[in-house]
């Protein structure tokens, strides 16, 4: 029993050895996936964001709303990037029937708002809505007739309690408002959640957690950036703005890794359980990391006493943007169930490994 | 035996948390203290202790068995059957995977075809003897779908896929929760506010309806009756008895033998601003009869209507599941209804003066000379 409560001891102190404090990246999430910022439109994230960082680093921003810092010098420059955009959609137009349309688009599937709540975020407030069910979503098709099947964004529309445009415009809705869906945190367990925009919300959390417990003296002799950048979601944008500036050697892209930890997927890959520790991406959309690069991730994990998995799976990192510049893109992630979902699946001890896993290589990393 | 203790532990709870807000209130917090209690066919015990606590001081509760109870006002003889429900729409687990997940399975048939397609990727609360228990409906990763998989996954999404993940890693994990076969499972109740005076929320409609019934009982506590009146909430009114021809709903059918009512009015939902937006929402209760004619309670309704200001709508159709029982002449029956848009969705939209109305109809129709 001593024994065990030692190797604890000894665990905790070497995990948090370049760390200045205890994680807080949970309580940041579920603050930081409840703030509104559909891709473009990112400000109150940043601000957020800008709003919590450490009173002696010096943040900068652009017009686009990417945030960063930048502490040290030397080389190598490595850089950490999270993205503060989330999956969402905007008005295009408001119909005489007080209907509003929005623009193709959102990245979720459709039918899983269809009949739900969203909140249209106006200069004056957020005003509620509902996505109008299919019509003739109750009634059963009639002999040679088929049912429609299909529901896009296209097609459906917002219903906000009134009947006109004029009455819509009265609500402070107009053309361009932002809509997200409204979102609740399922909480399973203790420490076990699922919501929407975890994707990258999680990235921006224990990035900002990673630079509250920041220690400046186990930078020694190189350069580290922490950078929260915007529009992913929709093509990467933020952070190829970011590129024409920084120049990193390496670039640890925090964001989803895509788990087929689910009753609905395939296991053939993808499989790194919720739960089970941080992750490298060693493959994706966008990307195949090194495996000298991997193994360097491992090593320091394992030194740390850091749970890790080690994965491929699907969908592109903002890291990729810097390849082309000459820098190594190692994206790490935790393992996310029902990826751009309403439920967003995440595990407490995930986020924390991520976080001290950032400070390690902060701390480590040759 | 092991379902029926569970029954009682869950209407333990739900009277432990229910205890203190007894008393008169009104409509609107009436309506958001139902709101908030699940309520599917076979499992109305929390909703109907609920309405219990929310009653009158002094009120008497009578019984017709499954869950279904009453307050009798006195009066003439009569007795007239005032009916609401207690039952929405739901769903109920019928498994547990080696994995942990939840299966799912319905007690009644469900009210449209898409019904279960809604489940698709939400948050639910699955109803537990040890307390609600958080749960998601499983869903495919957009970056993961093939062609195929978007067709039977997520267009094709039925009973026969979905899976309840409430965080549990095994069958064991999962009943250490709590969640035992039958348990209900419903959408967490969130209710929203929207322009117009409108609200809405899942099961919204029958709810609101069942707050009515409690809001006209408190108006009416210490003011005359008419003639003596029966206002019901019943259980079971989505099951329809078995047999050849029309299936009367369960409940409705022994509200009728216990109450042997010489009329009835139904107070029911009904689907609204659909296609030419008829029924209207925000158009008043719509009067529903299977024979467009009129009769001595359709004019009873009417002139109460009239009296308490209170606009009405006419349809005709043929007889619900819930009106059936009492169709036998010469008991008369109308079906008042509540006009709910998106009706049998997660988001029922309720306009607030219709039930304002309805209420106003019921109260003016109990009160002395509104049932002639």
């Amino acid at each position: 029993m001593t024994k065990r409560i030692g190797i604890g001891i000894l665990a905790l102190l070497i995990s948090v050895s370049s760390a200045g404090a205890q994680s807080k990246a949970w309580d940041i999430l579920r603050e930081i996936v409840l703030v509104p910022g559909v891709s473009g439109h990112e400000g109150p994230v940043s601000t957020f964001i800008q709003g919590r960082l450490p009173a002696g680093l010096k943040a900068e921003h652009d017009g686009l709303a990417n945030v960063w810092f930048t502490i040290g010098s030397g080389r190598p420059h490595i850089l950490f990037v999270a993205h503060s955009d989330e999956l969402g959609w905007t008005i295009d137009r408001i119909t005489p029937e007080g209907r509003v349309r929005v623009k193709p688009g959102g990245g979720i599937l459709p039918q899983t708002i269809e009949a739900r709540l969203v909140l249209i975020h106006t200069s004056r407030g957020d005003v509620a809505g509902i996505v109008s069910p299919r019509p003739g979503y109750d009634e059963r098709p009639t002999e040679g007739e088929t049912q429609e099947t299909t529901f896009t964004a296209e097609s459906f529309d917002i219903y906000l309690g009134v009947a006109t445009e004029a009455e819509v415009r009265a609500l402070g809705v107009a053309e361009g408002d932002t809509i997200t869906a409204k979102k609740t945190i399922t909480d399973f367990a203790p420490g076990l959640m699922a919501t929407r925009a975890v994707d990258d919300r999680a990235g921006c959390a224990a990035l900002l957690d990673a630079a509250l417990r920041l220690r400046p003296e186990t930078i020694k002799g190189r350069t580290i950036t922490f950078a929260w950048d915007v529009q992913e979601e929709t093509g990467l944008f933020g952070a190829s703005e970011l590129a024409k500036t920084l120049k990193p050697d390496y670039v640890f892209a925090i964001d989803t890794f895509v788990s087929t930890d689910s009753p609905l997927e395939s296991k053939r890959f993808g499989f790194l359980p919720v739960g089970k520790g941080a992750v490298v991406r060693a493959v994706d959309s966008s990307n195949v990391t090194p495996k000298p690069e991997i193994l360097k991730v491992m090593a320091i994990a394992k030194k740390r006493l850091i749970p890790i998995q080690v994965g491929n799976s699907r969908g592109g990192n903002d890291g990729s943007v810097f390849l082309a510049g000459g820098a190594i893109d190692i994206p790490l992630s935790w393992p996310g169930s029902y990826a751009h979902s309403l439920i967003e699946k995440i595990d407490r001890r995930d986020l924390e490994a991520l976080t001290n896993l950032i400070l390690a290589v902060v701390s480590d990393w040759k | 035996m092991a379902h029926r203790i569970t029954k009682t532990l869950r209407l333990a709870a739900a009277l432990a948390c229910i205890a203190a807000t007894a008393g008169g209130a009104d409509l609107k917090s009436v309506t958001k203290e139902l709101f908030a209690v699940p309520s599917t066919t076979g499992n109305e015990e929390m909703l109907a202790a609920k309405i219990r606590a929310l009653l009158p001081k002094g009120a008497t509760v009578e019984e017709a068995g499954l869950g279904t109870i009453a307050v009798r006002l006195g009066g003439t003889p009569g007795p007239t059957l005032i009916l609401g429900a207690l039952d929405g729409y739901g769903h109920m687990v019928s498994g547990i995977t080696p994995e942990g997940y939840l299966t799912l399975d319905r007690p009644v048939p469900p009210p449209h075809a898409r019904f279960d397609a809604f489940l698709l990727g939400q948050p639910v609360v699955i109803s537990t003897a040890k307390g609600p228990v958080q749960g998601v409906v499983s869903q495919p990763a957009i970056h993961l779908l093939t062609q195929e998989r978007r067709r039977t996954q997520v267009e094709g999404f039925s009973l026969e896929i979905a899976y309840v993940d409430i965080g549990a890693r095994s069958e064991k994990e999962a009943r250490a929760r709590g969640v035992e076969l039958l348990d209900p499972v419903t959408y967490p109740a969130l209710l929203t506010e929207l322009a117009g005076d409108q609200w809405a929320g899942p099961s919204l409609g029958v709810k609101a309806a069942a707050a009515g019934l409690v809001s006209v009982l408190e108006a009416l506590t210490g003011k005359a009756v008419g003639e003596e009146t029966v206002l019901a909430w019943a259980a079971q009114t989505k099951f329809g008895a078995r047999g050849r021809g029309a299936r009367p709903a369960i409940g409705a059918a022994r509200a009728r033998s216990k109450w042997q009512p010489k009329r009835t009015i139904i107070v029911d939902v009904i689907a609204a601003g659909k296609g030419d937006g008829f029924p209207f929402p925000g158009g008043g209760p719509v009067l529903v009869q299977a024979k467009d004619e009129s009769s001595a309670l359709r004019r009873a309704v009417e002139a109460a209507a009239a009296a308490a200001g209170a606009p009405l709508q006419f349809l005709t159709a043929p007889d619900s599941p819930m009106a059936l029982p009492f169709a036998s002449p010469p008991a008369e029956v109308v079906t008042l209804a509540l006009p709910v848009r998106f009706l049998n969705t997660p988001s029922e939209v309720v306009t607030l003066k219709d039930l304002e109305a309805l209420c106003d109809i019921l109260e003016r129709f109990i009160q002395p000379g509104g049932a002639k």
